[in-house]
C-alpha cells in the first residue's frame, strides 16, 4: 500500500552544492554555506523572497558550536524567515530533506529550503561520535565511526580473496565515479590492476577495515528547494517528485551483527526497504530503480548494504560489483558522484544523496550523468548504530 | 638524475639538515627509510630529537619505517607540488613498518622551498639589519636604553648600531655612541647561520670565532625584544589575510546514573556483574537497562553473570582514535572485546578491552563454535565504574 497519508504532492526544484574538499580555509561557516544557498537559489531562479521557511541542519558536536543557525543566517538568508534547525547524526542530511517534504506536504508551506553543512576540520569528528554512546559506560571503549565488524562478517561468509577483492573493486568503481564529479573530495585515480596492491598496502584501520576502504572528512555544504505540486508546476521546468521516504530506528547498542544465527539481530537497512517497497508495490527494486545514490561510509559496508537495499540474496550483491553493474553504465550504477566514501562533510552528505539523485533524474549530472533515461532513484542516509532513512524520488507524477 | 618542478630527490634529502624542526621531534629516536624508485634508497636517523645522520644507503634493515615511491612524487609531496595524502591513499606513496612513526616524519621538516635565487651572505644581512625595526617588541622593551653594535668581519661584512630607547628602535650603519654591548664575528657568514638556526651563539663564542664586548646578558636577550627573523627563502608566504584560530576545550561533565545502571555500577564494587533480563523475550542486557526496547517492558530482574566467559568478536584496532574522556591517543594495537558471558546467551554480549599482549591469540566464537575463553582482571581500587574491570585476560 503506498503511503496514503501524503496530504499534497512535493517537488525538488532546486539544488546547490559546494566543492567537497579536505579544508575550506579560505570561507567561514557562513560564507561556506551561502556558496551552496546561492547556486541553490540561481538553479531554481528564485531570490530568498521566495523562500517560506529554511531547515538546517549539522551535528553541533562536530564543531563545537551551539545553535550554528545563528550564526548561519548571515549566509542562509534566514532573517525574517520560519527557521528549523534539525541534527540526526549521519543521517541528517536526508533527514532534512524528508522533514522538508512533509512540511511542503503538510501545507504549512510552499516553498521550503533545506540546507546540510559540515567543516570537520574544524572539530573533532571522532571526539563528537563517540559521544552519541551511553558515557558511564560504552562512551570509554567505542571507536568512533570505525569498526572492522562488517569486514569480519563479510570475510566469514564469503571467504578473504574473495571478499576483499570486492571491497576494493568497489573502491575503485567509486573513485573512477569521483574522477568526474568536480565537487568530489578525494579522487586519486586508482586502476582495477591497483587492487592487489592497495589490499597488502592500504593501512589497517581496525581489523580488515583499511585506509582507502574507509570514508574521507570533508567540508561543504548542500542546499535543496522543495516546493509543493502547484508552485513546482509554475517554477520548474524539471521538477523531481518525492514520492515517498521512510525512517526506521533501533536501539543505541553497539553490537548490531549478530554471532549467532539462531538470534537474529533487525538490520534496519533491509527492513526500511522491505517496508517501502511493500508500500509502494515495488517488486524488484533493481529493475525498478535506475540509479541509487547510497551513504556509503566504508567499501564493506557498502557492498553489504546492496544486499539489503536490493533484497538480494546469497551473493547477488558480489556479482553486482564484481560485474560492474553498479558503475556508470552498468545495470544499476550505485553513486555516480563517488559518493560518501569520496566527500563526507557529514551534515551535507545525505543530502547530497537525494541531490544527486534529483540530478540524476534531470539529466543536469554533468560528466556524471548515467547514459540512460533515469526516472525513478533512490537515495539512502545512514547514521548512529545503524538508522536508515530511504527516499523515493521520481521523474513523473505517475504512481 | 632527474629533475621535477626543477627539483632532484637528491636535493630533498640534502637540504634535509637545512629543514629540519628539533620542535617537531622531540622525544623521537629512530631511523626512517625511504625508497625512491630509480633514484636510491636513503636513510634518515633522528636521535633523542636531534637530526643525526642522512645517508644515501644500500640497505634499509633497522629502519622503523620505510617510505617508497617514485621520484616525482616524492619531490611534489615535498615541495608542495602533490598532496601528500592523497598519493599514500592513491598507493602511490607506500610505508612499510611502523606507520605512526612514518607519521611523525612530517612534522620534522620544513617544506623545501624552491629557490628564486641564491641569497648571498652581503644580501641576508641587508634583510637582516632592514627588517629589525618591524620585528622590533615595544612591550618588552619596556624602560630600556640601550645600543647594540654589530662589527661583522670578511668581505661581505659590516658594521650596525641598534638604538633602543622609549619603547622605539633605530637602526643605523657603523658603530655609532657607545654600544651597550658590541657583537663582534671574524666571519660574518656565522652571524648569518647563527640567526637562520643553522648555529648558536655559545658555540661561536667557545669555539673563539666570535665576542661579546660589553654587557654579555645584554647580548643574550636580543631574542626578548625582536621576533625571529623569517628566512624568506625558508617559509611559506601567506597568501590572503586568513587567520586560523586554534582552540583545545576541556569540559567538567557528571552524568546520573540512575537506579538501574547504579546497582550494575554498584555491582562490579563487589566483583559482580549483574545482567538484567527481560521478562518477555528473555534477553539479558549488559549494561542493564531500564527497558527492554524490542519489547517495551520494563526490566526488573537482575541476573548476576560471568564473570567468566567466551569472546564472541574482537576489534582489532590499529588506528590510534583518541580516547574521547582525555583527546590522548590511546597505544595501538587493542582489543575490544564482546564477551559471551556464562549466563548469557545469543547476541548478549559485555564489550570491554582485552589484555593488550594478547591480542593476538583472541579468536571469536560463531554458532555453536565457542571463542577464546577470558576473565576478568579486576581493578585493586573500585569505585563504580566501567575501570573496575582493568581488561579481559584469557583464563586457561
Amino acid at each position: 500500500m503506498a503511503h496514503r497519508k501524503k496530504n499534497r504532492h512535493v517537488a525538488i526544484i532546486g539544488i546547490g552544492q559546494t566543492k567537497f574538499s579536505s579544508h575550506r580555509e579560505d570561507v567561514n561557516q557562513p560564507e561556506m554555506i551561502h556558496e551552496a544557498v546561492s547556486l541553490a537559489l540561481k538553479d531554481a531562479g528564485l531570490t530568498m523572497k521566495d523562500i517560506e521557511c529554511v531547515i538546517h541542519g549539522n551535528m553541533e558536536l562536530f564543531e563545537m558550536i551551539h545553535q550554528p543557525d545563528l550564526w548561519h543566517t548571515l549566509g542562509t538568508g534566514a532573517e525574517g524567515k520560519d527557521c528549523i534547525r534539525i541534527t540526526t547524526g549521519g543521517t541528517v542530511g536526508i533527514t532534512l530533506a524528508c522533514a522538508s517534504d512533509n512540511l511542503v506536504a503538510s501545507g504549512m508551506y510552499d516553498i521550503v529550503m533545506a540546507i546540510g553543512f559540515e567543516k570537520l576540520q574544524e572539530g573533532n569528528t571522532t571526539g563528537g561520535i563517540t559521544n552519541m554512546a551511553d558515557p558511564l559506560w560504552f562512551r570509554n571503549l567505542q571507536t568512533g565511526a570505525l569498526t572492522g565488524s562488517k569486514a569480519y562478517e563479510f570475510i566469514t561468509e564469503f571467504g578473504e580473496d574473495r571478499s576483499k577483492r570486492a571491497s576494493l573493486m568497489y573502491r575503485v568503481i567509486m573513485d573512477k565515479h569521483a574522477g568526474l564529479n568536480p565537487n568530489a573530495h578525494r579522487s586519486f585515480g586508482l586502476e582495477f590492476d591497483q587492487i592487489d596492491d592497495l589490499i597488502k598496502s592500504s593501512p589497517k584501520l581496525i581489523g580488515d577495515l583499511k585506509l582507502i576502504e574507509m570514508c574521507s572528512q570533508s567540508d561543504g555544504a548542500c542546499c535543496v528547494i522543495f516546493a509543493c505540486e502547484k508552485k513546482a508546476k509554475e517554477l520548474s521546468k524539471k521538477p523531481v517528485w518525492i514520492r515517498d521516504h521512510i525512517t526506521v530506528h533501533r536501539e543505541e547498542i553497539f553490537q548490531i551483527f549478530g554471532y549467532d544465527d539462531a538470534y537474529p539481530v533487525m538490520q534496519t537497512h533491509r527492513f526500511a526497504a522491505e517496508n517501502l517497497y511493500k508500500r509502494n508495490g515495488i517488486t524488484n527494486p533493481t529493475d525498478y530503480f535506475d540509479v541509487f545514490e547510497m551513504y556509503d561510509p566504508a567499501s564493506w559496508w557498502a557492498v553489504d548494504w546492496l544486499r539489503d537495499f536490493f533484497q538480494l540474496k546469497g551473493d547477488e550483491h558480489i556479482k553486482l560489483v564484481e560485474d560492474k553493474e553498479i558503475m556508470i553504465g552498468g545495470k544499476i550504477p550505485v553513486n555516480p558522484s563517488g559518493g560518501v566514501i569520496a566527500s563526507n562533510p557529514i551534515g551535507a552528505t545525505a543530502l547530497v544523496r537525494v541531490a544527486e539523485a534529483a540530478l540524476q533524474i534531470r539529466g543536469d549530472a554533468g560528466a556524471h550523468q548515467i547514459p540512460k533515461p533515469v526516472r525513478h532513484a533512490l537515495a539512502s542516509g545512514f547514521g548512529g548504530t545503524l538508522w536508515t532513512v530511504l527516499m523515493m524520488l521520481e521523474k513523473e507524477l505517475n504512481w | 638524475m632527474a629533475e621535477y618542478w626543477g627539483i632532484k630527490v637528491e636535493d630533498i634529502f640534502n637540504t634535509m639538515k637545512d629543514r629540519f624542526r628539533p620542535e617537531g621531534a622531540t622525544g623521537v629516536t629512530g631511523s626512517f627509510g625511504y625508497d625512491i624508485a630509480g633514484e636510491g634508497k636513503w636513510k634518515v636517523s633522528v636521535y633523542n630529537g636531534s637530526l643525526a645522520a642522512v645517508e644515501k644507503i644500500d640497505n634499509l634493515t633497522g629502519c622503523a619505517s620505510v617510505m617508497s615511491s617514485d621520484g616525482e612524487t616524492f619531490v611534489g609531496v615535498n615541495a608542495g607540488k602533490v598532496d601528500g595524502t592523497n598519493a599514500f591513499m592513491g598507493g602511490k606513496i607506500k610505508v612499510e613498518g611502523d606507520m605512526a612513526a612514518f607519521g611523525k616524519t612530517s612534522k620534522m621538516f620544513r617544506k623545501f622551498v624552491i629557490k628564486k635565487k641564491e641569497m648571498t651572505v652581503r644580501d641576508y644581512l641587508l634583510d637582516m639589519f632592514g627588517t629589525v625595526e618591524s620585528r622590533f617588541k615595544a612591550d618588552a622593551a619596556e624602560g630600556l636604553d640601550v645600543i647594540y653594535g654589530f662589527d661583522l668581519g670578511g668581505d661581505q661584512g659590516g658594521k650596525w648600531s641598534v638604538f633602543i630607547k622609549d619603547k622605539t628602535c633605530r637602526v643605523v650603519t657603523g658603530i655609532e655612541g657607545k654600544p651597550n654591548a658590541i657583537i663582534q664575528l671574524g666571519d660574518a657568514k656565522d652571524y648569518v647561520d647563527m640567526i637562520l638556526g643553522k648555529n648558536d651563539a655559545n658555540s661561536l663564542l667557545a669555539a673563539g670565532r666570535g665576542a661579546v664586548i660589553g654587557d654579555l646578558n645584554l647580548a643574550m636577550k636580543w631574542g626578548d625584544y625582536f621576533d625571529k627573523y623569517v628566512d624568506p627563502m625558508g617559509g611559506g608566504v601567506q597568501e590572503q589575510e586568513l587567520i586560523v584560530l586554534k582552540k583545545t576545550i576541556s569540559v567538567n561533565q557528571r552524568f546520573a546514573s540512575g537506579p538501574i545502571m547504579g546497582k550494575f555500577l554498584n555491582g562490579l564494587k563487589e566483583k559482580k556483574i549483574l545482567a538484567n533480563k527481560c521478562p518477555k523475550c528473555g534477553r539479558m542486557q549488559l549494561p542493564p537497562r531500564e527497558m527492554c526496547a524490542m519489547c517495551r517492558v520494563r526490566v526488573d530482574d537482575f541476573v548476576e553473570v560471568g564473570p567468566k566467559g567466551q569472546v564472541r568478536y574482537m576489534e582489532y584496532v590499529y588506528y590510534s582514535s583518541p580516547d574521547p574522556l582525555t583527546g590522548e591517543a590511546r597505544e595501538t594495537p587493542y582489543g575490544m572485546v564482546m564477551v559471551l558471558l556464562d549466563g548469557c546467551k545469543g547476541n548478549d554480549v559485555f564489550m570491554h578491552l582485552i589484555r593488550r599482549d594478547q591480542i593476538d591469540q583472541i579468536k571469536g566464537g560463531r554458532n555453536e563454535k565457542p571463542g577464546t575463553r577470558v576473565r576478568p582482571v579486576w581493578n585493586d581500587k573500585r569505585v563504580g565504574s566501567i575501570f573496575d574491570i582493568n581488561y579481559f585476560e584469557i583464563d586457561e
